[in-house]
């Protein structure tokens, strides 16, 4: 016998009264224009904004956020100006040195400003390891919270996901707040209408 | 009278200027918690939700975690169930030895901590990495976390920078500036993460229908940890089951807001299997939880999401500081969590409530951790651990008030204690009130005394 | 409307006039008001340091005495909210607790009960209103300021009846004064530190008096205050309210 069975043995006879779920939904907050709260909310988590113009290509938005930048590193096909792909690089560790990484985005969060990414690539290491981050989200993916964000959640096949709200940050030394502390320095989210 | 956490506060307490700076930098997150909480109208219904999910949870758990572990497998995932510490340390080391790892990235958790992971990973060969700024630092310090939000939250810049120096994280002298000091642990991290052969994460909540585990950070450093090497462990306590993802929006909401006063973390990840080319083990802990369970009094702890709400909030946390707690986890939780874990132990945190009961009203799962104490307090006797002189003198207060005769006439005396000269009523060891305050004086006449003379009228 | 008028131990010893200060303000509003000779305590001091079965016996005396009151009313939040709160869990398997149901602070029995629409006192001071922690998360007397939910002050309402008076809340309007009951002897530093930060906020907002609806929140501040010399006057908040009666 393993402890497993043990344990959901003993969970069993120590539970003394079993408690329902709660049955009313919560009314979880919206907003008059989710789009803009997203955007603002977005903002004062640290991270860049930028609408794309209708039909604007996509080279030419990470080029405009970012003009220095040499790696590029994205699964996306119709980034042409990527250098290096998650897809196909033989190690994580490979795309170390990526200046910006561009990945898609499938729900905006209007109330916390967090961007829900699927991470189909081999290799999840992009969102984290670049320098900057570039999301690309679809206007209609904007929602007003974590409720309607957690109801049109996809899940790719690689079983992983993440919900990213602004740059990596931290407080640890004395409560100061500085940005790029593990991952991305800093983030571009570029809305755009399908 | 005093207790070790007593003892250990008054020497805090020594340091005015630390004191002033400690209880000013956690009230300040409560202050940021509660403008977080009253943006969002539906607050304590997310407070209430959250509560009744819990209870809803751990009185399912069986179900629930079978139904989670079973997600997993489906998956290739590699569930394993620990009884106690002892377990969980072994069955890390076995996957660890197994896999020739020498060395393992980490993100932040408390369960290694309760369960002293590290130092046992040492000991046999195997070098542990913290990977959380504020862990790292504690780690090359030899230190334990002061707050299980902001472990270093201690610790001046000076002291981290003068270490790093030493240490030679950090290049240029006497450089201390927090934006420096964290990009050169960026560099020296990033080498870590690298080179090492397994990253070892906690878990915020485990998702029963899906088989996700969540979790939430805001340096990234759990992503990291999962994305270089190639054998992922998650340390996760039974409590950590949430059923499904429309709970889980509630928590997530909750979290974040009520532990730092943001809106969310910077990273709220998903792992529902390893990633292509990798393997990943889920280690499901008991240590003692399952006993938890069967107390009528005390099982509620279990909804605990760990926040931190509760020490930033609490007077006697925030006039204290963590290290003044015998047990790891300090402040309002940590005093039931450690009375839960060994009674004979860590009694001594029991003194360091006021029963203010703030902490009940922020905790987001509606734990009520001062409510808790109180309810300890009544178990010091038949532990032997009650305080003599307090129940002397609760003996004599049953006494006076269980005799309407008796207590007449001390009210007649009491004036007597007057004239008592102060030099004698201010001795520590046999006045502690007299360490802060002046003594009160009794009336000439007590209102009883006066009603009964008829010297009261109506209006 | 009988009232069973419940003068706590340490309120009785030390603070009579608050006593006086309750007897006189609720027999002007007209209330027929009865002092039970044979009360004693509540019973609070001895279950908070831990020792709640030794207040067995004063739970069931407390009953025998009160129970034929139509309300048990007392000048002291934390005392009534023992009673209220407490009271039954002591009283289980023993009798039937029913002066839980009736006790009342005075500061919530004016303010709910008999609502007075205008009071005679007169007090030409600025007073900074102490919110005891029972008070607010027992009885609540005030919102707490942890949780979200429409702001009220039932102290505030019936000192805005005062003629004269200045009414001001300091920062942190909720926060412990480290009374605590035996905490203040078995974590006397902590216990001074918290109390010397409340006074200074307290005093901060220009405040004569500092008022609340406890007098042991009120002792352990004015102990302080007056080791420390510090030139802040004290006043149960009934007191205000029977000011000139």
């Amino acid at each position: 016998m393993t402890y497993k069975d043990e344990l959901l043995e003993k969970l069993r006879r120590n539970t003394r009264k079993q408690y329902p779920m709660p049955d009313t939904p919560i009314n979880g907050i919206s907003y008059d224009d989710t789009i803009k709260q997203f955007v603002e909310m977005s903002k004062s988590v640290g991270s860049n904004v930028v609408m794309a113009k209708p039909g604007e290509n996509l080279d030419d938005i990470v080029r405009n956020a970012y003009p220095e930048a040499k790696t590029i590193a994205s699964n996306i096909a119709e980034l042409t100006i990527a250098t290096i792909n998650p897809d196909t690089v033989a190690e994580a560790k490979d795309l170390n040195g990526t200046d910006v990484g561009v990945v898609c985005g499938q729900i905006g969060v209007a109330e916390n400003g967090c961007v829900w990414i699927p991470q189909d690539m081999k290799e999840k290491a992009v969102c984290f390891i670049s320098e900057y981050l570039v999301i690309v989200l679809p206007k209609s993916g904007i929602v007003n919270n974590m409720h309607e964000a957690y109801d049109r959640i996809r899940m790719p096949k690689t079983g992983l996901g993440t919900f990213i709200s602004g740059p990596s940050k931290t407080a640890d030394i004395e409560q100061a707040l500085v940005m790029g502390a593990q991952a991305a320095r800093g983030v571009t989210v570029v809305i755009r209408e399908e | 009278m005093s207790t070790l956490h007593s003892e250990a506060a008054r020497r805090f307490n020594d340091n005015r200027e630390k004191t002033t700076w400690h209880d000013a930098t956690f009230w300040s997150l409560r202050q940021k918690r509660d403008n977080m909480a009253s943006g969002l109208p539906e607050w304590e219904e997310l407070r209430e939700h959250a509560s009744q999910i819990k209870q809803h949870t751990i009185t399912h758990l069986a179900d629930y975690l079978e139904e989670f572990s079973a997600q997993l497998e489906s998956r290739g995932v590699i569930v394993h169930w620990a009884k106690d510490a002892n377990d969980f340390n072994n069955i890390v080391l076995d996957i660890l030895q197994s896999h020739g790892v020498r060395k393992m990235v980490k993100s932040k958790s408390m369960l290694t901590e309760e369960c002293a992971m590290n130092p046992f990973l040492e000991r046999h060969g195997i070098d542990v990495v913290e990977t959380d700024l504020g862990e790292r630092i504690l780690q090359l310090l030899h230190q334990k976390p002061s707050h299980i939000v902001m472990p270093a939250i201690h610790l001046k810049r000076e002291e981290v920078g003068r270490m790093f120096e030493e240490k030679g994280i950090s290049t240029e002298k006497g450089n201390d500036d927090p934006t420096y000091l964290t990009q050169c642990a960026r560099k020296h991290l990033r080498n870590q993460f690298m080179e090492a052969g397994a990253g070892m994460t906690g878990c915020n909540f485990g998702v029963a229908k899906t088989g996700d585990i969540v979790v939430c950070t805001n340096e990234g450093n759990a992503d990291m940890t999962t994305s270089m090497p190639k054998l992922h462990l998650v340390a996760m306590g039974i409590e950590k089951i949430v059923p499904d993802y429309k709970s889980l929006a509630v928590f997530q909401r909750l979290l974040c807001r009520s532990a730092t006063g943001q809106p969310t973390t910077a990273y709220t990840s998903h792992f529902r299997q390893a990633r292509p080319g990798a393997e990943m083990h889920v280690i499901l802990v008991d240590n003692g939880r399952s006993d938890i369970l069967a107390n009528d009094e005390h099982w509620e702890t279990l909804k605990c999401i760990r926040c931190g709400a509760c020490m930033n909030t609490c007077p006697v946390y925030r006039r204290s500081g963590g290290y003044s707690y015998t047990y790891f986890i300090p402040g309002p939780i940590g005093i039931n969590l450690g009375m839960l874990h060994d009674a004979s132990r860590y009694n001594d945190n029991v003194s360091a409530c006021t029963l203010c009961l703030s902490c009940d009203n922020v905790c987001p799962a509606k734990v009520n951790p001062g409510s808790q104490v109180y309810m300890w307090r009544q178990k010091l006797d038949s532990l032997h651990k009650a305080n003599t002189m307090k129940k002397c003198m609760s003996k004599g207060m049953e006494e006076l008030f269980d005799h309407p005769q008796l207590y007449s006439s001390a009210l007649r005396l009491a004036p007597l204690a007057n004239l008592i000269p102060e030099g004698l009523t201010h001795i520590r060891t046999l006045n502690p009130w007299g360490v802060a305050h002046a003594m009160p004086n009794f009336a000439k006449e007590s209102f009883q005394t006066m009603w009964k003379k008829g010297k009261l009228k109506k209006q | 409307m009988k009232i069973g008028l419940f003068i706590p131990c340490y309120v009785d010893a030390l603070y009579p006039e608050v006593g006086v200060a309750t007897y006189k303000l609720l027999t002007s509003l007209g209330l027929d008001v009865t002092y039970p000779l044979k009360q004693t305590c509540c019973g609070q001091p001895m279950a908070n340091a831990g020792f709640e079965k030794m207040a067995t016996d004063i739970v069931r005396h407390f009953d025998d005495i009160f129970r034929e009151f139509d309300y048990v009313v007392a000048p002291s939040a934390s005392c009534a909210a023992f009673v209220k709160l407490y009271h039954p869990r002591l009283a289980k398997g023993n009798h039937e607790c029913l002066t839980s149901k009736k006790i009342m602070d005075v500061v919530e029995f004016l303010h709910d009960v008999v609502k007075p629409t205008s009071l005679k006192a007169h007090f030409p001071h600025i007073v900074s209103v102490h919110n005891s922690c029972h008070g607010v998360r027992e009885l609540h007397l005030s919102s707490p300021s942890e949780r979200q939910e429409p702001l009220f002050n039932k102290i505030i309402d019936l000192l805005k009846l005062v003629d004269g008076i200045t009414i001001r809340e300091p920062e942190r309007k909720d926060e412990c004064c480290g009374f605590g009951g035996m905490f203040s002897i078995e974590e006397p530093d902590v216990s001074k530190r918290m109390g010397e930060d409340k006074i200074e906020r307290h005093m901060a907002t220009g405040a004569e008096y500092i008022t609340g609806p406890d007098s042991s929140c009120l002792m352990h501040m004015q102990g302080i205050a007056k080791k420390e010399n510090k030139p802040i006057k004290f006043i149960h908040v009934v007191e205000i309210l029977a000011a000139g009666l």
